[in-house]
């Protein structure tokens, strides 16, 4: 750890240190926000790294991609808001470079019409442009249809008849990559990357119907939900949040703004506990002095 | 009954028809079976289910006591409203931030409407922002009609639910902004909810509200759970409409329903059994494709 | 009939979903159409009405706020002028300029790109703030259901970062790897398919209730 490492921690424990206790002296949440805010702009200024362990739910969904034949036809879904693109989108972009590097062919698609059609067009092609993948060939955005259930359940019959056209109107059937993808026979493996419970349609309907394998990312929020979708072989794979997003750009060597975030991470997380800790002595030292004083 | 009854002729009469079309459906490409067969688990478990629900609101009619643990949220209700009432200040519900196909917008209209009987009766101001307009349509019918029955039509007033935002975290906005500039005393949340959770209870407890939540989503348990009063948990919240109103017949639901749970406990009891002494396959494959 | 024709309509849908679950996929299309999409489309169009009725409310709560100057107008002044800001070209066809629809390059786009798609991250980055305030406030060890609750909470967010497991792993190498096999692929895991299980049959019976005519308290009953 170099010197100015060491500062750099020793001013975030002194920072903390004043917010925590000004917020107990007044009772006022606000110190509580400054803090929150402190950690996570300060590692965004000082370059602070730390070393990021890989999650059996991550190495799962990893390596069931890895395992795939080249060549395979994998779809990659956006289902996911603007509001929540820290989390999602590092996770979308390691699976592409993923996807990419392993020469697969990429069905991209969203069930949200706000903001997924062209995050999905924006993300793919940026990462896309870097392998020298072209459109139509190596990859498709199909965009976003509405009534996901139907568009789930549809695709089982016929690609094509949910979606006619590409995201920018190109009939499918003049789209070269898609000659041989007419339902999700055609489709080896499907990335669900989403914050929202569309994650349950994908497993209920496409994996226990359809028998695709469904490997998924989702907020750190949904993820305690969907353990048990592991625990009984319906996911293949899960990356929670944006911890888990590391954990992916760590697999596939390609560290993005996850892995830089996961600084910011760490010290909200440690300054939370921190606060619990101290607001628990201090409850305990309040309630000791309050028996006291009445005998007890 | 006689309802029921009509109802199912008039179904099968309709789905027989199109199933009659629907025989002229290419016969190459059917395996010969007209029913999936790999679906009759699902099947079988759903006529189980029907059955139990309907025998016991069967009984429950005929007078049956059925006994009811207590659901504290759900006791709190009136309270809560009453609190308001001598405060002067409004009762804020959200019945979720779903669509009404989803249940559990349902189960929170049907909260909405003994809530707003209470409102009515003590004419405290009422106020259901909602984030779709399908629920505006259904939450103005489930209000008004409940001050009709209250014989406080004259306090209905159309606005009292309102539309105000089809995003997510607009709504959130929006519903926050109502809790920090009107300062409803008591804030009742009953629906399905996501990462807003938080974001409203935390504000009604900075405001100072009462406040009671309750919702089958199991992520956001833990966020109400830490920022409000009383929270109902998963079916606790389809149990509301029958726990407050005390109707033999939503009553006898509830009971079917603990008796399915006990079915379902039973089986993953017996399932681990069989599967420890490495017997379980037959057992497993009823349960398949469901 | 104000009720028993919407009962009707409800069992009808209801049953009409539940049989077609059940019939094989070849026998649940008339003419090639598949009955299923078809029926779920319908639900779609018919969202699609009542938005009318959301823009109905939500100008006329906002004009009369404004119009008799009640507390804070200033917003729904603000509020009115969003919503004609970003309806008006979008509904306008794209033919008549590439500013007007919802395509690439339009208004439209532009401001949800660069105003609503900012204020959505905005909004859910306020969820690490209240999560904090939330913690130091709610987070007393009371009692020793809420200490254990404690303790878990502390240990999970340990394990779910990277400083916190270098913590973890010098305490015990195995550390990180018991918390994921014992707490999230057991403890948690159990609960949540408990209350998963439990909220489906409630659910499942509410469902059942609604069909039969039973339950009719959301239309008011």
């Amino acid at each position: 750890m170099s010197a100015g490492m060491i500062i750099a921690y020793i001013l975030i424990i002194i920072a903390g240190g004043i917010l925590l206790y000004m917020a107990f002296r007044t009772g006022d949440r606000r110190y509580i926000y400054f803090a929150v805010a402190f950690y996570v702009v300060f590692p965004v200024l000082v370059h602070l790294p730390l070393p990021t362990s890989i999650s059996p739910e991550a190495r799962q969904l990893y390596d069931a991609v890895d395992g795939l034949p080249d060549s395979s036809t994998v779809m990659l879904t956006f289902d996911y808001y603007p509001s929540t693109l820290a989390e999602t989108e590092p996770m979308s972009r390691a699976a592409l470079h993923h996807l990419f590097k392993k020469d697969c062919r990429v069905l991209t698609m969203t069930t949200i019409p706000l903001g997924g059609p062209s995050i999905a067009e924006r993300v793919t092609r940026e990462v896309a442009e870097k392998y020298g993948k072209v459109y139509g060939k190596d990859f498709v955005n199909l965009g976003y249809k509405a009534n996901y259930v139907a568009v789930l359940k549809g695709m089982g019959s016929s690609i094509e008849t949910i979606y006619p056209t590409d995201n920018s109107g190109t009939p499918l059937s003049e789209i070269p990559m898609m000659k041989d993808i007419k339902n999700y026979e055609g489709i080896d493996f499907i990335i669900a990357v989403a914050d929202n419970a569309i994650i349950d349609y994908w497993i209920s309907i496409v994996n226990s119907q359809y028998g695709v394998p469904v490997g998924t990312g989702v907020t750190a929020v949904m993820a305690p939900r969907y353990f048990a979708y592991i625990g009984a072989g319906q996911m293949t794979g899960m990356l929670g949040g944006m911890k888990g997003a590391a954990e992916y750009e760590l697999l596939v060597n390609e560290a993005g703004t996850a892995t830089k975030g996961m600084t910011a991470q760490s010290l909200v997380h440690l300054f939370i506990i921190v606060s619990v800790a101290v607001g628990n002595v201090i409850h305990f030292m309040e309630r000791r002095g309050r028996r006291r004083r009445i005998g007890v | 009954m006689r309802l029921t009854i009509t109802a199912i002729v008039t179904a099968l009469v309709i789905l027989t028809a199109v199933f009659a079309f629907a025989q002229d459906a290419p016969a190459e490409t059917s395996d010969g079976n007209i029913f999936r067969v790999d679906r009759i688990n699902a099947l079988v478990f759903m006529l189980i289910f029907s059955i139990v629900i309907l025998t016991y609101t069967r009984w429950a009619r005929q007078g049956k006591e059925l006994f009811l643990r207590k659901i504290s949220g759900l006791d709190q209700l009136e309270e809560a409203v009453g609190r308001a009432t001598e405060m002067g200040r409004p009762v804020l519900f959200i019945p979720g931030i779903n669509e009404i196909d989803e249940i559990e917008t349902l189960a929170g209209l049907s909260i909405l409407g003994r809530v707003a009987r209470v409102t009515a009766r003590y004419d405290t101001p009422l106020l259901v922002p909602v984030r779709y307009p399908m629920v505006l349509a259904a939450g103005q019918e489930v209000v008004e009609q409940a001050y009709i029955e209250e014989g406080r039509p004259d306090a209905y007033n159309k606005d009292i639910v309102r539309y105000v935002a089809g995003e997510q975290f607009a709504f959130t906005a929006t519903v926050n902004g109502m809790m920090v500039r009107q300062r409803p005393a008591t804030n009742i949340y009953m629906g399905a909810f996501y990462a807003e959770s938080l974001l409203l209870a935390e504000t009604g407890n900075a405001a100072g509200s009462i406040q009671i939540a309750g919702t089958a989503q199991p992520a956001q348990l833990p966020f109400f759970i830490a920022a409000c009063d009383y929270t109902l948990m998963g079916e606790e919240l389809y149990a509301a409409s029958a726990y407050l109103s005390r109707e033999p017949l939503l009553l006898g639901g509830l009971k079917g329903q603990d008796w399915m749970k006990v079915l379902i406990i039973a089986a993953i009891a017996l399932g681990i059994a069989l599967s420890t002494f490495n017997s379980g396959e037959w057992f497993l494959a009823l349960f398949r494709n469901v | 009939m104000r009720t028993t024709l919407p009962v009707i309509i409800a069992f009808l849908s209801g049953f009409a979903m539940i049989f077609l679950f059940f019939l094989s996929p070849e026998y649940s299309s008339i003419n090639g159409v598949e009955l299923e999409p078809e029926i779920l489309s319908w639900v779609t169009i018919v969202g699609g009405f009542t938005l009318l009725l959301g823009v109905v409310s939500i100008v006329r709560v906002n004009y009369t706020a404004v119009k008799r100057r009640k507390e804070g107008w200033g917003y729904k002044v603000a509020t009115l002028v969003s919503i004609f800001a970003m309806a008006v070209p979008a509904i306008i066809p794209s033919s008549m300029s590439s500013l007007f629809g919802t395509g690439p390059g339009s208004i439209y786009d532009w401001l949800f790109n660069n105003l609503d798609a900012p204020m959505m991250s905005t909004m859910f980055a306020m969820l690490a703030f209240y999560i904090a305030s939330a913690a130091f406030r709610a987070f007393r060890a009371r009692t020793a259901e809420a200490t254990l609750l404690l303790i878990t909470a502390v240990i999970v967010m340990l394990w779910r970062i990277p400083m916190g497991e270098i913590v973890l792993s010098g305490i015990h190498e195995n550390i990180p790897n018991l918390i994921n096999t014992y707490i999230m692929n057991g403890a948690n895991m159990a609960v949540q398919r408990g209350i998963i299980i439990g909220a489906a049959l409630g659910a499942a019976a509410m469902a059942l209730r609604i069909m039969l005519g039973i339950e009719r308290t959301y239309m008011g009953k």
